[in-house]
């Protein structure tokens, strides 16, 4: 299932907690440029995997190699460069800052990468159809639109993976597929890599490939021949 | 005897060992963060020839060097310095000072450079405390004691520099110089660190100081008089004793300070405030990282800057400022005139002019008191003179250390200098001195007394 020349390498991942296993030997690779969801029903540890991978949380053993880089090695210092430059996350809650504006909270994610830029911020929040939307604060907005600023923010730095975890988790049928949408849109337009993490079986048919988990490990891996929407 | 040899002699050692020891790990990580580790070794010669240059002079039992000369070397040295320093800046700031830049480039060039600065920066000082050494040993009459307890002093400096560098590496210390602000940092260690007389006059503020203070008053002072017309109703001298206010004390400390801290203010106003220049780059990010890191070191260099700015200003006020103002004035002695000749007696129960303080007389004349200053010069000479100048309202002289001071425009007269007439100088007043006694003309002080007091 591994392969040394792969983007994102797990190996043997395993995550214990006191009383129970999360993860129990977990392995897998993922492409550059791909789109790959991972399923399971709740506590199946697919959440743990990717904290795990975006260094947000450490594993009890086993290895998460990103580009070269063995994420688990880095100390504390370095992760936060490695997550500043190469991870984006989206979350299923905003996360946005309330008494920012729209730009302000984009502009955040720059000032912590390197400094900000209004412009730049700006043109971000446009490409994801909130150019009339600017400076409203997260209160004056939908939650589909709130999940937009989510992902103007998680790729105003570029990075070279995005890590989505139930990002559509909170929204009805409708924003969901505009959220989809857009993110396939940019995905093309961009290359970057995607791990999306879901129990939506309608969120799943978008991407590349689909990871089954359950009970902490890895049951089914699918690639999906002829994704939802498409060039 | 020995116990005091052995402090006062490794206070000078351990100063001078932790100063080198500062100017070398600030250099060398400037170095590191530059890659020009190679240039180090110009570093180690120009020390190592100060030091031994330095120490030749511990050789002559009696120095052929005086110690006011080799203070004043040092005083150049950290003008020098500032200088340096203030022009580097200044170029930092946008402004194209180095003509010969492609010569600059040249590595012989930096290589001399190098070796020229840290001559010029360590010599003085090196020479300055072997001679104060010197004198120690003569003084206590223990050669060896002394040299061994410099010695000492030097080592525990260098044992605490080499432990500090061996814990911390605290070598990112780097980041922060720039050639213009490790210029300052020399200029700032030279002003706190020199000095050759231990630890009673570590630091140079006071002459600075003083020097400023001169400067200031002979600028104001001169034009003044330039523009003084005798009679005039209105550009007559007493019309604009006023003016005194302006080159008091206080007003020339503060506008020297300014003057001190006009450049390294420039360099922060240009740096910091600046809007940041764009940078080629073919994406957003590489455009935003680029910016940020200008900035970071920007930010980073402009500290040094800021901490030399608050070191002077504080050490100004909290160190110098009581040192320069503090004048000893004397209360006059009441004398008498017989047979139109006034006797000031050269040592009785109370008073013995020859103990090198300044000695005041005054008697009172047609209603007003006239003074008269005596003070013993360096050649064991008196020099005699009114208390008060051609220039100034009479407000009279005090002392501070070798320096009469005008307790009007605080203009420092060094006391050796006593007998010259004109300008700042006290009015010399001819007497006859012998038999223990000063003899002067009470004409020849009333006359010149209704001079100087006459507003002209």
């Amino acid at each position: 299932m591994t392969n040394n020349k792969s983007f994102i390498q797990v190996r043997n991942l395993v995550k214990e907690y006191k009383t129970a296993y999360a993860l129990r030997g977990v392995s897998m690779t993922v492409e550059k440029g791909q789109w790959i969801n991972i399923m399971g029903p709740s506590g199946s540890g697919k959440s743990t995997l990717l904290n795990i991978i975006g260094g947000l949380d450490n594993s009890t053993s086993g290895d998460v190699i990103i580009d070269s880089t063995d994420v688990e090695a880095l100390d504390e210092d370095h992760l936060a460069i490695f997550r500043r430059e190469q991870i984006g996350f989206i979350f299923q809650q905003s996360h946005l800052i309330p008494y920012l504006t729209a730009v302000e909270n984009v502009m955040l994610a720059q000032y912590f990468h390197s400094m900000a830029d209004e412009e730049e911020a700006g043109e971000a929040l446009k490409r994801v159809g909130l150019g009339q939307r600017l400076h409203h604060r997260p209160s004056q907005l939908s939650g589909g639109e709130q999940q937009r600023i989510c992902i103007a923010r998680a790729l105003i730095n570029s990075p070279g993976i995005l890590l989505a975890d139930e990002p559509t988790g909170n929204l009805d049928r409708d924003n969901t597929e505009i959220i989809l949408e857009l993110l396939d849109s940019i995905h093309r337009e961009d290359h970057f890599t995607i791990v999306l993490v879901t129990h939506d079986p309608f969120v799943s048919k978008w991407g590349d490939r689909v990871l089954q988990m359950e009970d902490g490990h890895i049951v089914g891996d699918e690639f999906i021949k002829e994704r939802v929407k498409g060039a | 005897m020995i116990n005091s040899i052995i402090y006062e002699a490794q206070l000078i050692g351990f100063k001078e060992g932790i100063k080198a020891g500062l100017v070398w790990l600030v250099f060398y990580s400037y170095l590191l963060s530059n890659d020009r580790k190679s240039l180090a070794k110009s570093f180690y010669t120009g020390i190592s020839l100060s030091l031994l240059l330095g120490l030749s002079f511990l050789l002559f039992p009696e120095s052929p060097v005086s110690g006011d000369f080799i203070g004043n070397i040092i005083s150049m040295s950290f003008a020098l310095f500032l200088i340096f320093s203030g022009a580097a800046l200044y170029h930092a700031s946008g402004v194209d000072l180095f003509v010969f830049r492609d010569g600059m480039r040249s590595e012989f060039v930096i290589r001399t450079l190098v070796f020229s600065l840290t001559v010029i920066f360590f010599l003085p000082d090196f020479t300055g405390s072997a001679v104060y050494l010197n004198e120690l040993a003569e003084l206590k009459e223990n050669t060896f004691m002394t040299a061994v307890s410099a010695a000492a002093g030097i080592m525990i400096a260098a044992v605490i520099i080499f432990s500090f560098v061996r814990l911390y590496k605290p070598f990112w210390l780097g980041s922060f110089f720039a050639f213009p602000q490790l210029l300052l940092f020399l200029a700032m260690v030279k002003l706190f660190g020199s000095g050759i007389k231990g630890i009673s006059e570590l630091s140079l503020i006071p002459s600075v100081q003083r020097g400023f203070i001169k400067f200031i008053h002979d600028l104001v002072h001169q034009t003044f008089v330039m523009l003084m017309v005798p009679d005039h109703p209105l550009l007559k001298k007493t019309t604009w004793d006023f003016i005194g206010t302006f080159f008091g004390p206080g007003f020339a400390s503060i506008a020297s300070l300014f003057i001190l801290l006009a450049l390294p203010a420039l360099f922060i106003n240009h740096t910091l405030f600046r809007p940041l220049p764009e940078p080629p780059a073919r994406t957003n990010i590489a455009r935003r990282k680029t910016r940020a890191l200008m900035l970071s070191d920007r930010r980073k260099k402009a500290v040094p800057v800021i901490f030399f700015m608050v070191f002077i200003i504080s050490a100004w006020f909290s160190y110098g400022g009581e040192k320069v103002l503090q004048v000893y004035d004397p209360e006059p002695r009441p004398v008498v005139a017989d047979n139109g000749v006034i006797v000031i007696p050269l040592k009785d129960p109370v008073t013995d002019v020859m103990d090198g303080r300044l000695h005041k007389f005054s008697f009172v004349h047609e209603g007003e008191e006239v003074r008269v200053m005596v003070i013993k010069k360096a050649d064991n000479s008196l020099s005699v003179c009114l208390d008060a100048c051609e220039i100034c309202p009479p407000s009279g002289y005090g002392q501070r250390d070798d320096h009469v001071v005008c307790l009007y425009c605080s203009t420092p007269i060094p006391v050796n200098t006593l007998g010259r007439a004109g300008g700042c100088n006290p009015v010399p007043l001819a007497a006859d001195i012998g038999d223990g006694f000063i003899r002067i003309e009470l004409k020849e002080i009333i006359k010149k007394w209704g001079f100087v007091n006459s507003g002209r």
